[in-house]
């Protein structure tokens, strides 16, 4: 048979398949010289076609008694033989053989089917559905699941970026920039997935370590279900469960070490031995910080001890050591305070309670609102504030007058501002105030895991996260 | 303050009782310190020099030591007057007015420590004498009691808001008392022949004087400079039967009961005292709502301590008001 009839039987079919609804089937039926074969054809879930055959022998269909001495039965098995799915399907009938038996055999499927085409086929059915098979355009849109993270936030957002549209056909190239972060211990997977209706459905799964950095991705339809990624490491099938995957997807990016200003009050009064572990931790706080963000890192310093209440004994207000210096200059500052030990002592400095509420008003005021950098406030100390007036507590009021509870609630609502404590006390005997303080993280002076503690303050620099998918580079 | 022995023991004892703690020797140091402020004439002269000594000593440690007695650990007894300005007597022929004898009444305080009845015991140590029964220093507490006619009780709401055992340690001597007096037919009129003064103490304390205001008790005196808050005599019951209802054991209450049972309503009177007063700045030199604390919080192992100049309240008034009772039955007495 000449070449037009080749392309005509395989444009019938190709466009038969086209028209295949998601749920429908298309029965192909080649009548050969050899026998009959039965070709089934479907789309999957992805829209992607699929197919399936079943051939019988003309000895298979004689049966026992032979092709003439009973052709009722001779008909009754041709005509089982193409009815390969329960439901009435669309029928292509190929005759590809002008074998007597094949007459025969096509006029009886011809007579069961009236419906059917009917297409002369010559070169092996078989090939042309592959081929037709192969060339489908897609019926639903392509997408490769990437990661978008919010530019103020960091908060991370999994999408799909459009690879190929309906229709696309093999061959069809397209051009993604991907950014792959600190990949986890599985790589980073490249998932495309297909889209009906509202939800995505994973078409295929690859991953490969992919080293930190962007990536010029060419994404290239291989035919329907199958996409090659060029520009990328070699993948490798990735069989992890979809929704651990997913799951496995942190918040948002890492902060980037933006800079912060560490500002430390530390208390110093009382023994010399408790205000000199005081103040060693807050050195140990101030270095830890300062190699983590290095030249991103301000510090302020400001030592606070008893109030007096004998105005023949001298008041020793809260004493600014350093304000919004580089760490060298607090460490320095901080150096003078440990030399110089516990400023107030007994009679007539309260024995009880510290000037903590002029050392708030001391950080508040300098601060203001209009440093835009983040500041941890962190507090050393134990000993409860004075009240603004005589209460119960039956510790004198501030001279100053000045009132924690506000002075305390203008720091925790100032934008930016993260409070974090080492108190003498465990928590549960520590005053209210230093729970307010400590309000992100409070630590005992006995047990301060520094790292811990700056960890929670913000202080660290911001370790890897793992992304299992890439990042959409929209600089692109 | 010379000790005076040529005009003899006064016999008007006044006796002065209250829990460990309660404030009874302060209140005797502070009397010196209140006299000389009030400016009324009134001074009080040891009569010997063992009652002089004692008044300089503690009144010393109050003014320049600003630091609270020690728990008394014995009984001490001291006898002082409380001498009045002399009235003038003026007749119609006379230029010259003459004095003439001044008020004398005699006080005999006996600084006794506190727990000699109660069960409780002073936080801070002190005698421990669970019931004391067989203590010769309750007999002689008892006989002071007896050969009394005047009581300076002393009530400490701070003891009652945390131990409530103010009852616990006026019960027992009130009831011994009873049988000695109704022994010597001096049971009259079905009560008690004392008078007695009830002082709630620490009158200064934050938590007291915030009773005292949340009640609308408070008032000043006109003729006050420094216009400290002070409760009318009157409204000093109604302050004393509100602390009792804070008390820790709820007993308190039962204390307002006795002191009806016992003695005569018009010999009781209630009277709310602070043996320092409130703290008031040197330079504003008015009472500060917001800062009037003059105790200082004690630092471990130290005594309490005060912090600014003493303004002694109602420390003066309760021995005048039992001074004048005692020597007006006296002098009545002396008619008849
Ligand atoms: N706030 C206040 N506290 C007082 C006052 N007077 C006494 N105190 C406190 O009460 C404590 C006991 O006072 P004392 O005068 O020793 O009492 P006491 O009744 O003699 O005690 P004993 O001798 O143990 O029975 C003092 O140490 C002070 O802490 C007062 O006027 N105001
Ligand atoms: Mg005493």
């Amino acid at each position: 048979m000449p070449e037009p009839d080749r392309d005509l039987t395989r444009k019938a079919i190709a466009q038969a398949l086209a028209g295949l609804a998601d749920t429908g089937h298309l029965t192909v039926v080649e009548v050969a010289a050899d026998g009959v074969t039965t070709f089934l054809l479907h789309r999957d879930g992805n829209g992607r076609p699929r197919g399936r055959s079943w051939p019988a022998t003309w000895p298979d269909l004689a049966g026992e008694h032979g092709w003439d001495a009973d052709p009722a039965a001779a008909r009754e098995a041709v005509l089982r033989a193409a009815r390969v799915h329960p439901s009435p399907a669309d029928v292509i009938l190929v005759a590809a053989s002008a074998d007597p038996r094949a007459e025969r055999a096509l006029d009886w499927l011809r007579a069961a089917h009236p419906a059917a085409q009917m297409l002369r086929g010559d070169a092996p059915t078989a090939a042309l559905i592959r081929e037709v098979m192969a060339d489908d355009p897609l019926t639903r849109p392509y997408e490769l699941v990437v990661l978008l993270a919010d530019p103020g936030t960091g908060g991370l957002r999994l999408t799909g970026r459009r690879l190929f549209p309906i229709g696309s056909r093999p061959g069809a190239r397209t051009r993604v920039a991907l950014r792959c972060t600190e990949p986890g211990a599985h790589g980073t997977a490249l998932a495309v997935v297909t889209w009906q209706g509202p939800e995505p459905r994973l078409l295929s799964l690859q991953s490969a370590p992919l080293a930190p950095g962007r990536y010029d991705v060419t994404a290239e339809l291989v035919r329907p279900g199958r996409v090659r990624f060029t520009g990328l490491p070699a993948l490798s099938p990735d069989h992890r469960d979809w929704e651990r995957l997913v799951g496995s997807l942190p918040d948002r990016l890492p902060g980037r070490a933006g800079p912060a200003h560490l500002v430390c009050a530390v208390e110093i009064c009382g023994a010399d031995d408790q205000v000199a572990e005081r103040l060693s931790r807050a050195r140990q706080m101030i270095s830890f910080a300062s190699g983590e963000l290095g030249d991103l890192l301000r510090v302020s310093l400001l030592a606070y001890a008893a109030h007096s209440f004998d105005p023949s004994a001298p008041e020793h207000p809260v004493r600014v050591a350093a304000w919004n210096a580089d760490a060298g200059e607090a460490l320095d500052a901080l150096g003078e305070l440990e030399e110089q030990g516990a400023v107030t002592r007994g009679y007539p400095y309260h024995p009880q309670a510290a000037q903590l509420e002029d050392a708030l008003a001391a950080v508040a005021g300098r601060l203001g609102h209009t440093d835009p950098a983040p500041a941890v406030v962190l507090t050393v100390g134990g000993r409860p504030p004075h009240p603004p007036r005589t209460d119960r507590s039956r510790i004198l009021p501030c001279p100053r007058r000045h009132d924690w509870r506000k002075l305390v609630a203008v720091l925790r609502q100032r934008p930016g501002t993260t409070l974090g404590a080492i108190c003498d006390h465990a928590a549960g005997q520590a005053h209210p105030l230093w729970h307010e303080l400590g309000a992100t993280a409070l630590a005992h002076l006995e047990a301060v895991d520094v790292r811990g503690l700056a960890a929670d303050l913000g202080l660290t620099a911001p370790s890897p996260v793992h992304l299992p998918f890439p990042l959409l580079d929209e600089t692109e | 303050m010379q000790p005076d022995p040529s005009r003899g023991r006064p016999d008007h004892d006044i006796a002065m009782w209250g829990a460990p703690g309660s404030g009874k020797t302060t209140l005797l140091a502070a009397l010196y310190i209140a006299l000389t402020k009030s400016g009324n004439g009134w001074k009080i002269v040891g009569s010997d020099p063992a009652s002089s000594d004692y008044l300089v000593e503690r009144t010393k440690d109050l003014l320049q030591g600003k630091v609270f007695p020690e728990a008394s650990m014995a009984l001490e007894r001291y006898h002082w007057s409380l001498i009045g300005p002399p009235p003038r007597k003026t007749g119609f022929w006379n230029r010259k007015a003459k004095p003439g004898q001044p008020p004398r009444i005699g006080i005999g305080m006996i600084d006794a420590p506190g727990g000699l009845f109660g069960a409780g015991q002073r936080p801070a140590g002190g005698p421990s004498p669970q019931d004391g029964s067989g203590d010769p220093r309750r007999q002689e507490l008892l006989d002071n009691l007896e050969h009394s006619r005047g009581i300076v009780f002393l009530f400490d709401p701070i003891r009652e808001f945390t131990y409530g055992d103010a009852f616990d340690h006026m019960y027992p001597p009130l009831t011994r008392l009873a049988e000695r007096m109704l022994a010597a037919g001096e049971f009259t009129d079905g009560k008690l022949p004392h008078h007695i003064a009830v002082c709630v103490t620490k009158f200064d304390d934050p938590r007291v004087l915030e009773t005292a205001e949340a009640r609308g008790l408070l008032t000043t005196d006109d003729d006050d400079p420094y216009r400290l808050p002070r409760v009318a005599g009157d409204d000093a019951r109604e302050l004393f039967h509100e602390l009792c209802q804070v008390s820790a054991t709820g007993s308190a209450d039962m204390v307002l009961e006795t002191l009806d049972q016992y003695f005569h309503p018009d010999r009781i009177r209630f009277f709310a005292t602070s043996s320092i007063g409130f703290y008031v700045d040197r330079r504003a030199r008015r009472f500060d709502w917001d800062d009037f604390q003059n105790m200082l919080p004690e630092e471990v192992d130290e005594d309490s301590r005060i912090r600014g100049q003493l303004h002694p309240i109602n420390v003066v008034e309760p021995l005048l008001w039992l001074g004048q009772r005692l020597a007006a039955i006296r002098s009545a007495k002396g008619v008849s």
